[in-house]
């Protein structure tokens, strides 16, 4: 367990990278901005590069900032959710819900102002589908929730496909940045910040829960814990987290495994510290990760979720080996 | 006063009749064992003592209270269970695991203060880990991790213990430690506990009471020194046994047939 003083400069440290990643992501681009011309953008948004930083850059950023903490907070329950260390925020099916519906809006020519509802509405009918199926009589069964998600989310990757078969080709490329992920065209909607705050302090409330729950339901029901009621808590919150993520910049890809990884490798398993210490480093991980999307090929800019994947597939592999190698 | 009573308890499980009619009272004071062949239903019986699995028919009461009742949390300040196996699949120190006893007695926002530290730390040193506390329990042994599982409930301080087979995995010495220690926590008079065994010779030195599970349902419960018998022992494991006088009282032998 780590002690409180060290806890407490972990957390320091971790909300002043995500503040100086944000700062350098508001300075980097198309027009790279010294320390002095960003300071007097920020204090005068009227001013020639105001517009720049407060119109463009920082609600990206801030964006990136919002999706990376709830994918990892997403991760870290998912993998208590279904005890294991490799469930990611995807597994039940949630984001291909979101994206089957987001990618029905583009076919059929929505406006992009009104994707982000449609994609949660995909997502929310995903979680009610999982969740009624999967519910049932009985006792709680891991394993059936996993295999109620896993085949949803095969069937919603089966229409998706169709739609991408189907679909007209001037639409293509902008589903194919949906289904990666990108952030091009992410504005941070204050209701996904408030759903941020509010489950990160449900689940820093339940963390202590959640740390027996980790050891497994008969031992958490020995130890005081509905765990019934508990888990389906739990599926509902990762539900919401993930659709709300994958609303704004539809799938990136390895932040809710990752990070959640990471940060257990650094922290432990306590989930009292493990959740701050990942929603943090899950958000500035993708604010980093967008300014290098940006700039890498600048003038193109790629979608994040390949940057997310080229970052995380070998950052995984890694960690496997690791793992291995310490057993 | 009776901690937990059964009354006119049937158990089933995958269709065996585990057992019929039991009536049996655990009162303060009491070290119970629970002796019984292989896959003769002592686990799905203990399960059912802890509120986990539902009985076929009659009730267990905490208190004159039905446990179906009773919330998890106030059940688990209560009734403590040693289960079987321990399985950790997420890495985890030694001393939080052990903390996670204390989870019953604390609030939501709740932290461990030091008086948990403290009976964490004493349960430690007690199971021989005082040593461990920050290793990390994916890499303790079999025995390590039987005994960290035992410091845990030693931690969670339930007025009645159930312990599934506690001595499995553990070295001479630390069988003795482990019987010695649940002993001494029914020795105050306030506490009891139940336990399933295979050692007749652990259970006829340390149970003050006896239940026997013979099959289809049939039981027999009382003071060790009562029931248990070459006759009695020859009924539930189907072998001859021979009775042997020690200075601490008899001992039992298996006789090849």
């Amino acid at each position: 367990m780590m002690p409180t003083a060290q806890r407490r400069l972990l957390f320091l440290l971790l909300a002043l990278i995500s503040a100086a990643s944000i700062m350098m992501a508001t300075s980097i681009g198309s027009v790279n901005l010294g320390w002095a011309q960003w300071w007097s953008a920020l204090l005068d948004p009227g001013s020639e590069f105001g517009d720049l930083v407060w119109r463009l850059r920082l609600p990206r950023a801030a964006a990136a900032w919002t999706v990376g903490a709830l994918l990892s907070l997403s991760g870290c329950l998912m993998q208590v959710l279904l005890r294991n260390p490799l469930a990611d925020p995807y597994i039940l099916g949630v984001s291909g819900g979101a994206s089957f519906a987001a990618l029905l809006g583009m076919t059929i020519g929505v406006s992009a102002a009104l994707l982000p509802a449609l994609a949660w509405s995909g997502a929310l009918v995903s979680i009610l589908v999982v969740f009624s199926l999967a519910r049932g009589e009985g006792p709680w069964s891991g394993t059936r929730l996993l295999l109620t998600g896993v085949v949803t989310a095969s069937g919603w990757a089966a229409l998706i496909s169709l739609l991408l078969t189907l679909g007209p080709d001037g639409s293509l490329r902008g589903m194919l940045f949906w289904l990666i992920g990108d952030l091009s065209y992410a504005r941070l909607p204050y209701w996904a910040l408030a759903i941020l705050v509010t489950i990160f302090m449900v689940c820093l409330g339940m963390a202590r829960s959640l740390n027996v729950l980790a050891m497994g339901e008969t031992t958490a029901r020995l130890l005081g814990e509905p765990t019934r009621k508990l888990l389906w808590v739990v599926y509902l919150l990762a539900s919401v987290l993930t659709a709300t993520a994958v609303s704004i910049a539809g799938n990136i890809g390895f932040v809710g495994l990752i990070v959640p990884h990471l940060m257990r490798l650094l922290v432990g398993s306590d989930h009292r510290v493990l959740f701050p210490a990942a929603a943090m480093f899950g958000g500035l991980f993708l604010v980093f990760s967008d300014t290098l999307a940006r700039t890498v090929l600048a003038p193109r800019q790629l979608p994040v979720g390949v940057v997310t994947a080229l970052l995380g597939v070998p950052l995984f592999l890694l960690l496997l080996n690791r793992a291995r190698v310490k057993q | 006063m009776s901690m937990l009573a059964c009354k006119n308890l049937a158990v089933r499980i995958a269709g065996i009749r585990v057992v019929d009619g039991l009536d049996l009272e655990i009162r303060p004071g009491e070290f119970w064992g629970m002796l019984g062949p292989n896959g003769i239903g002592k686990t799905t019986l203990l399960k059912c003592l802890a509120g986990l699995d539902e009985a076929a028919s009659g009730r267990v009461q905490l208190e004159s209270k039905d446990i179906d009742a009773l919330p998890r949390k106030l059940l688990a300040r209560h009734i403590g269970m040693l289960q079987q196996h321990t399985v950790y699949v997420f890495d985890s120190s030694v001393m939080q695991t052990a903390l996670t006893g204390r989870h019953p007695h604390l609030g939501y926002w709740e932290r461990e203060g030091p008086e948990d530290f403290r009976k964490a730390n004493e349960a430690l040193d007690a199971v021989d880990l005082a040593g461990f506390a920050g290793r990390s329990v994916t890499g303790l042994s079999g025995g390590e991790a039987r005994r960290l599982a035992f410091a845990t409930l030693l931690v969670q301080e339930p007025d009645l213990m159930l312990l599934d087979e506690p001595t499995n995995h553990l070295d001479l010495r630390h069988q003795l430690r482990i019987m010695q220690m649940i002993r001494e926590h029914t020795d105050r008079g306030r506490r009891s506990a139940f336990c399933a065994l295979h050692d007749i010779n652990l259970a006829a030195r340390f149970c003050s009471h006896l239940l026997m599970l013979f099959g289809n349902g049939e039981w027999c419960a009382g003071q060790t020194g009562e029931i248990l018998n070459e006759s009695s022992l020859e009924r539930l494991y189907g072998c001859p046994v021979e009775r042997l006088e020690s200075a601490s009282g008899p001992r039992f032998h298996p006789v090849p047939a």
